[in-house]
């Protein structure tokens, strides 16, 4: 028993570690400005607490329009994928054609090549269809995912035929019997896609840096990074603490509230 | 702003405007966002009133770097700004990519020549704006760097607060005066110079030229002098600030460091843009002067700064309408009430004659400092591929004040670099000779 | 989707769907995504490859030729964004994958505390790279920032962590491997929920220690994990560079440059896109190579298994 009590006693010294940058970015948040850095790395929170930072960077940035580009990227990202990946999942699940394994190697071969890599010739192809500087153009690299076709095809083949069996002799077409009987009891395998496909895409940064260059279009963490560069000049440690506050609450509170689901979904998808 | 600016345009056309207004857009870095950007937003609403047959829309697109990225972005991609407030050193790229085009034929048909044109900003700023006798850009706003220096421990260290350094000799004297150590820490450093990327470059420029030397050839991007006498003793200077006078820390510091530094007193005297002026002089709370920076064989300080330009790629509408803000932001009112705002000088050489400018002048001596060392002020280092032919001397003077090479290897590395960057551009221009 | 309204108005044809062969019916099934590799992963890599066997100096036009690859290995800041990006990875791989292995078998039983360390390591997974690079370059600011200003109470002196070239790439290891360590957590955390927990009764009852059996028994069978774990920090450690791009520039004296960022620079600052299309070949190539090496490794360790 002396192992698990030193194992985690390190892993509890390690943790403290671990959650200081977020100590201090709730602590440096909620201190109203203090030229020079003086207080700032104080992480004793004492003293008055405001929400003045919060408001500098809620208006001084454009945290709004930020939010609402990147959940509708998000969003709609996730949208196409499903749709992309639940067919495909099927394809390679149900059906049994020339070709299969080596279309599906095709498939994983995208595994390794992240659309990061290849920033330079993917800003080529959307200039080319028009998408430069829209949230389209951020999105369409994703929206085959093939991480999402492998997770449905484990997901479909682990089900038993017999629901769609029954639906086609009646007369069902197959995508008939996709959306309304396969969908639904891969529900638990989607959720889980959504957690690990929102979650990577909230977070992406040097490719929408690259592919929109105007302000209307920005996401959040490229919004983040502009708004810090500035503030950065300014020493405005607290009002950057704030900023990056607004960018990160979102899924990090998600995690909070559903930690169980966050957990299963990343970890079920990654050995699938 | 942006209901402002929709409910402008709806009043607009319920007004039922003859032709519909030319909408464009205007790409703006600042230093400081959130004040800036106010402001500047501000001068772009009060335009878009006078001006019911043009639409202005303001975009802030980060720092210098980043405006300059965009802008290449959105020309190749089709979609030109029509007007670009950039760093007044990338000027010289532009024209020779012919990615902005040239104003002569705007300055012509208002009556004046080009001289006449530039003959109304500072000398200092009059050669970035041109390339091969065609204006590209019209200055806005224009720095320098100064000497910040705290006068409480000038008086601590028995210096008289009224006389800073003139000299390399008399600042290396002050800043070892000035300098307090805490076993083999700084508690207190005499002198911080800003080194980190594009800072750097610039201040390197200024100092190899008050060395006596010129950084590069004025006109013709294809060549710079870093591995000649005057450059290389530039740098040994910073070289020994660092490691033989010890008033300086090792290492490559950032603005933010080097501004926390003067800030919280740790560091006496600070190498930095007369653009930070309005921010230094709202943060810091101890007492400070500012002075030109110290001379050796001369006195030189190289311009900073960002000049208004049109991109390549405008139909002829845009362009009208681009040239007509243009000529709003850079008139003397406008410009001096927008360097008053910021702590940068106005280019404009009438704004120091406005009532306005000259009582700004006499209730804020630091502003006056930077003014008068415009006497002394050269043009900014611009060459081809200006970005990484500084970053190559930025590289080995960065590895050099953390004590990796030294300055002559340091200085021929860099050459060497610089050459290879420049190499195209040679043999297209200098080395295309005829057959 | 107009499929599916097509085959809703058309009249039960009973067993006909059956019919269809199969190899179209996958083909339509499978062309959105195909189409979608084809033209954001595949055409790009084929694209790219053309584009720098396409040289172009300034006011020439283009011909066929290797000199963006001439340029690309001759050049001084490709070897030190190569070494760097070397250095980096096993600077961050080795690390997080060996504090992941302890933090999951040290946190792997169920309960209040350990869920609440667990969490707390996954958390910085869920945070942009450009946040917690915002947060982090408050923490190495020299003098005044959190690191500093702590080890100050200790004595240490002031060291500007990000700005002496010795020390930025160490900076920058560290932020990776906060950011991504508990991410590897949770996939050996499940890896060791799949080891029978029979195993390690009867090794007890032999008498192994701790010690004994986390090295006879659990990491062997962790083997496909943690090869499946390397072969995703492997890809992360290319891709991951946000935090390069806001905080130091590659710099100070190229000292954080990797091979994203080289590619990033040349395609963005130097214009060169000939240069950046070499370098992208490069990486490309690099990526595919060591990811088909660890998945044959995998592989083994897989029948080793079985």
């Amino acid at each position: 028993m002396k192992a698990k009590h030193i194992g985690l006693l390190l892993a509890g010294c390690a943790a403290i570690l671990w959650v200081t940058p977020f100590a201090w970015m709730l602590i440096a948040s909620a201190r109203p400005q203090v030229s020079g850095t003086l207080d700032l790395a104080s992480l004793w929170p004492a003293g008055p607490f405001s929400l003045d930072n919060y408001i500098e960077a809620w208006t001084s940035g454009d945290f709004p329009l930020w939010y609402a580009n990147t959940i509708l990227l998000c969003a709609g990202i996730f949208a196409v994928q499903c749709a992309t990946v639940s067919l495909a999942g099927y394809a390679f699940a149900r059906l049994s054609f020339p070709g299969r394994e080596t279309i599906f190697s095709l498939f994983l071969l995208q595994l390794l090549l992240p659309p990061a890599v290849l920033v330079v010739p993917n800003l080529v192809m959307i200039t080319q269809l028009h998408l430069f500087n829209t949230l389209a153009g951020i999105g369409a690299p994703y929206c085959a995912s093939a991480f999402g076709v492998f997770l449905m095809r484990q997901t479909f083949r682990s089900m038993p035929r017999d629901f769609e069996d029954a639906a086609m002799v009646d007369g069902a077409t197959r995508l008939q019997v996709i959306r309304h009987i396969l969908l639904p009891l891969a529900s638990p395998g989607l959720a889980a896609f959504a957690v690990v496909s929102v979650t990577s895409h909230w977070n992406e940064f040097l490719w929408p840096l690259m592919a929109v260059s105007n302000p209307q279009s920005q996401v959040l963490t490229v919004g983040l990074a502009s708004f810090t560069s500035g503030a950065e000049a300014g020493g405005e440690w607290g009002v950057i603490a704030a900023g990056t506050a607004l960018v990160a609450a979102p899924l990090l509170v998600a995690f909070v509230l559903f930690q169980r689901r966050f957990v299963s979904s990343l970890v079920f998808t990654g050995l699938k | 702003m942006r209901l402002l600016a929709s409910t402008a345009i709806a009043l607009s056309l319920l007004t039922g405007a003859a032709h519909a207004a030319t909408d464009i857009d205007f790409f703006f870095p600042v230093a400081v966002q959130g004040k800036l950007t106010i402001e500047l937003e501000r001068l772009v609403t009060a335009f878009n009133a006078a001006h019911p047959d043009i639409h202005v829309t303001a975009a802030y697109t980060g720092d210098y770097s980043a405006t300059d990225l965009k802008t290449h972005a959105a020309i190749q991609a089709g979609h030109a700004p029509a007007v670009v407030l950039m760093s007044a050193n990338f000027i010289r790229q532009y024209a020779i990519t012919q990615s902005a085009i040239p104003l002569d034929p705007f300055i012509a048909k208002d009556g004046q020549t080009n001289d006449q044109f530039l003959g109304e900003f500072f000398p200092a700023v009059r050669e970035n704006a041109a390339e091969n006798g065609h204006v590209y850009g019209v200055p806005f706003q224009n720095s320098t760097p100064i000497l910040y220096y705290n006068t409480d421990m000038f008086k601590a260290a028995g210096l008289d607060p009224n006389k800073p350094p003139l000299t390399w000799q008399e600042w290396v004297d002050d800043a070892k005066k000035l300098t307090m150590m805490d076993g083999a820490n700084f508690k207190q450093s005499g002198l911080t110079i800003i080194s980190m990327y594009d800072t750097l470059g610039w201040l390197v420029s200024g100092f190899a030229m008050a060395n006596g030397g010129d950084y590069y050839n004025h006109g013709w991007g294809g060549e710079v002098y870093y591995n000649t006498p005057s450059t290389i003793g530039a740098v040994q200077f910073l070289d020994d600030l660092v490691h033989k006078h010890h008033v300086m820390p090792a290492g490559v510091i950032d603005a933010n460091a080097a501004s926390n530094a003067f800030f919280s007193g740790r560091t006496a005297m600070l190498v930095n843009s007369t653009g930070a002026l309005g921010f230094i002089r709202d943060n810091m709370k101890l007492p400070f002067k500012v002075a030109f920076l110290p001379q050796e064989l001369r006195h030189a300080a190289p311009i900073g700064g960002a000049s208004l330009l049109i991109p390549a790629g405008n139909t002829p509408e845009r362009q009208q309408a681009a040239w007509e803000f243009i000529k709003y932001l850079a008139s003397p009112e406008i410009d001096g009430g927008w360097s008053r705002f910021t702590g940068y000088f106005a280019p404009r050489m009438a704004a120091y004659d406005l009532p306005a400018m000259k009582d700004y002048i006499a209730k804020n001596p630091e502003a006056k400092v930077a003014v008068d060392q415009l006497v002394y002020a050269t043009p900014w280092f611009a060459t081809f591929n200006t970005v990484g032919v500084r970053k190559a001397l930025e590289d080995q003077v960065q590895a050099v004040l953390s004590g990796k090479i030294k300055p002559a290897e340091a200085m021929a590395q860099a050459q060497k670099n610089a050459d290879a960057l420049l190499l195209p551009y040679v043999e297209q221009t200098a080395l295309k000779l005829p057959q | 989707m107009s499929d599916l309204a097509l085959a809703a108005a058309l009249p039960r044809q009973g067993a006909q769907g059956r019919k269809a062969k199969p190899l179209l019916l996958a083909l339509a099934l499978l062309s959105p995504s195909l189409i979608l590799l084809a033209a954001f992963t595949y055409w790009p890599v084929i694209g790219v490859t053309l584009r720098s066997l396409t040289q172009q100096r300034f006011g020439q036009s283009a011909s066929w030729g290797l000199d963006n690859f001439i340029r690309l290995f001759d050049d001084d800041h490709f070897a030190t964004a190569a070494r760097n990006t070397v250095v980096y990875a096993c600077g961050t791989i080795l690390p997080s994958l060996a504090l992941a292995l302890l933090f999951a078998v040290a946190l792997r039983e169920t309960g209040r505390l350990t869920a609440i360390l667990r969490a707390v390591i996954v958390m910085p997974l869920l945070i942009p790279l450009v946040a917690a690079a915002a947060l982090f370059v408050f923490i190495f600011l020299p003098g005044g920032g959190l690191l500093d200003y702590h080890l100050a109470k200790l004595g240490i002196a002031e060291t500007n962590w990000l700005g002496d070239p010795d020390l930025a790439l160490g900076a920058i290891i560290a932020i990776t491997i906060w950011k991504n360590t508990g991410y590897y957590m949770l996939f050996f955390l499940a890896g060791l929920a799949g080891i029978p927990e029979e195993l390690h009764e009867a090794a007890r009852i032999d008498g192994a220690g701790a010690v004994t059996r986390f090295f006879r028994i659990t990491l062997p069978l962790l083997g496909p994990t943690i090869g499946f774990v390397t072969v995703i920090a492997l890809v992360n450690t290319l891709v991951q560079i946000d935090h390069v791009i806001v905080m130091t520039g590659g710099g100070p004296s190229d000292s954080t440059n990797m091979l994203l960022y080289y590619i990033y620079q040349q395609s963005q600052q130097n214009m060169d896109e000939g240069l950046a299309s070499a370098a992208t070949v490069v990486c490309v190539a690099v990526l595919l190579l060591l990811s088909i090496l660890s998945l044959r490794a995998l592989e083994r360790g897989i029948h080793y298994e079985s």
